[in-house]
């Protein structure tokens, strides 16, 4: 929070007395209002605030609401909007703080990511999407803004929730989407070649991305993912017999190298397994690939952990014996966390001692693994903050670590690590039906579920939105 | 501050009045309301400013706020203008000038009445609404509330302030041991654990061993009381041997152990629920079972300074004839009172005994001179709990509550007869209330009554206020 501090002003009797050259004086429609520069300055150094702080020495007058100017003041003064902001339409506030320049301000006190409280997640909204079809994909930005694709349209909503539109996109159907910023995605299908950078704002297609490959067959996109500085994507050939992933420069589009090629001959099943989920761990530098196939013989996959600067596998896992459902790397908590196929539990790897001989810990009844069915079957697992959140058909379990106090010799391994679990949202909310996305973007937990044509929106019961 | 004053060129007097700028708005105040704040309040540093120097004092805050917090320091009440701000805004405003005591006790529930209470809130944590347990010791009137092996806080506000996971499934005992500790315990998992709720971390186990008997192990914690300096938890093990034990608050250790038993009967079993009496420097403890043969139990209070147990009482077996087969189905201690209260399970009458007179049979049986309140039948899920010297009863769904008549004399001074209608019985709640569950738990703290049922997710806050509820009908 931020606390400006109190200040003597050297003044005489005067209603607004005139200040030290610390005390900034604003007229807005009529109305006087007092502050601090570092109150001003703490709206950025290029907002239309920073330089009215410089605007001396005399009075500026802004020609605009003084009452939503007061809210907007408090916001700067305390971080946070006071409550006569009630009063106004949430629309009213961000068109007032894009003139004054401070919309990011206002975005983080209501949005931002830290404001995320996983504990106090709530189903609060819901957000309608129009026409027939279901979501078939998703992708957040950091500060809540969302992009749902659902048949061949993609909608799109800003962070506060309140205004959207919708693109009508060459795909059929979109299986894969990643939000680059705010308006900028990259979707990508099963039976669509090529990736496609859709700038929804100004409804554009900037480029398509295509690997070239050795059949010349078309190239398919099964997943996409993103690092502060690439663009990767995983592609297959349209005859299904090779694979890659595509490293891109994320400001340019222009390929930057090509990780985990493989060409197949013959009946070679482990390389003819594409990667179905990218996702970067920042803390490790490192991206993880995860591709899984249901054959006759049981559903096998591997896990790689690439170093995209050298282009080599940092660390792998064949997947045989209960092969995750879906898979995911939290670097706040330094582990990778699958759910089984057969088991339908969920697993945890340390990430601070991998080695090839690693294996999974099992949290729940490992007794289950092996009994064949597939329980786990259309589970998803995604990682925020602190907390691994799985979903199981319809309900959503977060797992959270319990930092246990000193460990006590002989009676625990020393770096045993406890993961618990706890059902998310009251009675009324569990066993709806099955979850087909999940996602977090600002302070919220985004979901779609199976036949129905709406996004639902979870977040902290304590923030009025 | 004093040298400040003496030494200053100008004498100051509290009735010198001073001119603030809060955020470009001027209000003039006397020095003494600026110094009601109480000596940590930002106001309080602005008053010993050298009042030589005519400078005025620029604020850079919200001045609607302010001109709310300012008539809090004059009048000690919240003006009405207050019910525009929302009340975390209040606080984190009243923060920022140091003057949150005044705040917190301008908008404290008035004195809490049974008598006069109404369901106020509700409190329900996002998830897991289903409460195990909860405490509200704290005299500020915020909760600690374990459900689903979470605790969630919630502040003097009822506003949720944290929400920490612990490594049980289940607690089924939490206690206060800082304002940032508590201890917890669960009848499925062993040890009594420490949680530190500023981070988040289990920062200690206490586990019962004996290493003169390797039986000793896994020991499960029933019931957990604090007082000043100790928390008692009383612990049993797979073959219900039990016992109680004395952790010290600072260094998280155990000190002592007392009231070993070997659980191999009912009057032997571990404790269930455990109160400190601080007045008398005693620790209270019950269990009562029920089975086919009806409800069994007992109630000790033990010295813990000396380990010895003061008293005790069995049931079935004790008390006099006329009362054979009605023994108590629950008990509860008024720590202010210095009272025992018991409901017996058969004729679901209320008894109390005097905590300073026990005796062989020290029980008056309370009674209801209201023909249409009489009981009808037993007591078969009940809680009793006392707090504010009345005496909660919940049955089933029902919530009522013994207040004690004014101007009578002291139970134990007035012979036999007389002391049966000392307390008046009284509903507190609604039927279409009571039809929301039976009642699993209820506790008072800072003039609230907090109130859990079985199967419904959330705690039901009840308070006493002023204000009518006037309600409208054209």
């Amino acid at each position: 929070m931020n606390m400006p501090p109190a200040s003597a002003s050297n003044s005489s009797e005067c209603p607004l007395p005139k200040s030290d050259s610390n005390i900034v004086t604003i007229n807005v429609g009529g109305q006087f209002f007092q502050t601090t520069k570092q109150t001003l300055y703490s709206a950025g150094p290029k907002s239309f605030f920073a330089k009215i702080a410089e605007f001396q020495p005399s009075d500026p007058f802004i020609d605009r609401d003084p009452e939503l100017f007061a809210v907007l003041l408090s916001l700067l003064r305390t971080g946070n909007l006071p409550s006569k902001a009630r009063a106004y339409d949430l629309q009213d506030l961000i068109s007032e703080s894009q003139f004054y320049g401070i919309e990011h301000t206002l975005r983080n006190s209501l949005s931002g990511p830290s404001q995320f409280e996983p504990f106090n997640l709530q189903k609060s909204i819901i957000l309608p999407l129009n026409g027939r079809d279901t979501p078939s994909a998703i992708a957040t930005s950091e500060f809540g803004s969302v992009h749902v694709a659902h048949g061949s349209k993609i909608t799109s909503f800003d962070w506060s929730l309140r205004r959207k539109s919708t693109y009508l996109t060459q795909f059929i159907a979109v299986d894969s989407l990643l939000a680059l910023s705010d308006s900028v995605v990259a979707a990508g299908a099963h039976d669509f070649s090529g990736l496609q950078i859709i700038d929804l704002k100004r409804k554009v297609i900037e480029t398509t991305l295509h690997w070239e490959n050795m059949t010349r067959s078309g190239s398919t996109v099964l997943a996409i993912g993103s690092s502060p500085e690439h663009l990767f994507a995983s592609y297959e050939s349209g005859r299904r017999n090779s694979n890659s992933i595509m490293v891109y420069d994320l400001n340019t589009f222009s390929p930057v190298t090509e990780i985990a090629h493989n060409e197949i001959f013959g009946a070679d099943i482990d390389s003819a397994i594409p990667a179905t989920k990218l996702k970067w761990s920042s803390g490790y530098n490192l991206l993880m690939a995860s591709g899984s196939h249901s054959g006759p013989s049981g559903v096998s996959g591997s896990i790689r952990l690439w170093d995209v600067r050298s282009g080599n596998v940092v660390w792998e896992m064949k997947e045989q014996i209960d092969c995750f459902v879906d898979v995911t790397v939290s670097d706040n908590l330094s582990v990778i966390f699958k759910v089984g196929v057969h088991s339908g539990e969920a697993f945890f790897m340390d990430m601070r001692n991998l080695s090839y001989g690693n294996s999974w810990v099992c949290l729940g009844d490992s007794k289950k693994v092996l009994n064949g069915r597939k329980e786990g079957i259309g589970c998803k697992v995604e990682d925020q903050g602190n907390q691994v959140f799985c979903t199981k058909g319809g309900d959503i379990e977060m797992w959270s670590e319990v930092i246990m106090g000193s460990a006590k010799k002989g009676d625990e391994k020393l770096d045993s690590r406890v993961f618990k679990k706890n059902l998310m949202g009251l009675v009324k909310d569990i066993g709806g039906s099955k979850i087909s996305n999940l996602a977090f973007g600002g302070n919220k937990m985004f979901l779609t579920r199976k036949d129905q044509q709406f996004v639902e929106v979870w977040q902290s019961s304590t923030v009025e939105l | 501050m004093a040298a400040a004053t003496s030494d200053s060129n100008c004498v100051t007097s509290p009735d010198d009045r001073i001119k603030l700028n809060v955020g470009g708005k001027l209000f003039e105040s006397t020095l003494s309301t600026l110094r009601s704040g109480g000596p940590d309040s930002l106001f309080t540093a602005l008053s010993y400013r050298d009042t030589g120097d005519t400078n005025l004092v620029f604020i850079d805050r919200d001045p609607e706020i302010f001109s709310v917090l300012i008539s809090l320091l004059r009048t000690n009440q919240l003006p009405s203008t207050a019910n525009r701000f929302s009340k975390q805004e209040l606080a984190d405003e009243a923060l920022y000038y140091g003057i949150d005591t005044q705040l917190r006790s301008a908008m404290a529930p008035s004195s809490f009445d049974g008598i006069d209470a109404s369901n106020i809130a509700t409190i329900r944590p996002a998830s897991e609404g289903l409460s195990s347990t909860f405490t509200a010791a704290g005299v500020d009137g915020s909760i600690w509330i374990a459900h689903g092996g979470q605790v969630s806080c919630y502040d003097w506000n009822l506003s949720h302030s944290c929400t920490i996971r612990t490594h049980l499934d289940e607690i089924d005992s939490i206690c206060r041991v800082w304002p940032e500790i508590a201890a917890i315990g669960s009848a499925s998992n062993a040890g009594l654990h420490f949680y530190d709720f500023s981070h988040g971390r289990n920062v200690g186990t206490v586990r019962w061993t004996d290493p003169s008997d390797p039986r000793i192990f896994k020991a499960r914690v029933n019931a957990i009381a604090g007082s000043e300096s100790s928390i008692f938890a009383a612990f049993d093990c797979q073959h219900r041997e039990n016992c109680i034990l004395e952790v010290d608050k600072t260094k998280l250790q155990i000190v002592s152990q007392l009231a070993r038993q070997s659980g191999n009967q009912v009057k032997h079993t571990v404790p269930r629920k455990l109160t400190w009496v601080p007045q008398t420097s005693v620790l209270v403890g019950s269990t009562v079972t029920s089975g086919a043969f009806g409800y069994s139990g007992y109630i000790r209070l033990w010295d813990p300074r000396s380990g010895e147990m003061v008293w005790e009482t069995n049931e079935p077996g004790a008390g006099r004839s006329s009362r054979f087969g009605d023994s108590f189905a629950c008990v509860g201690v008024d720590v202010e009172g210095l009272a025992l209260f018991k409901l017996c399970s058969q004729s679901g009458d209320l008894a109390m005994a005097d905590m300073r007179h026990l005796k062989e049979d020290p029980w008056i049986y309370l009674q209801e001179k209201n023909p249409s309140l009489v009981n009808t039948g037993g007591a078969s899920s009940s809680v009793i709990h006392c707090y504010r010297r009345q005496v909660f009863v919940g049955r089933e769904g029902d919530l009522e509550v013994w207040s004690r008549l004014e101007g009578m004399k002291n139970g134990a001074e007035i012979a036999g007869g007389d002391a049966e209608g000392l307390y008046r019985r009284n509903f507190v709640d609604k039927i279409k209330d009571s039809e929301r569950g039976i009642i699993k738990q209820i506790e008072g703290g800072g003039n609230r009554l907090f109130i859990s049922r079985e199967d419904v997710e959330g705690i039901e806050v009840w308070e006493t206020t002023c204000s009518s509820g006037v309600i409208s009908v054209l």
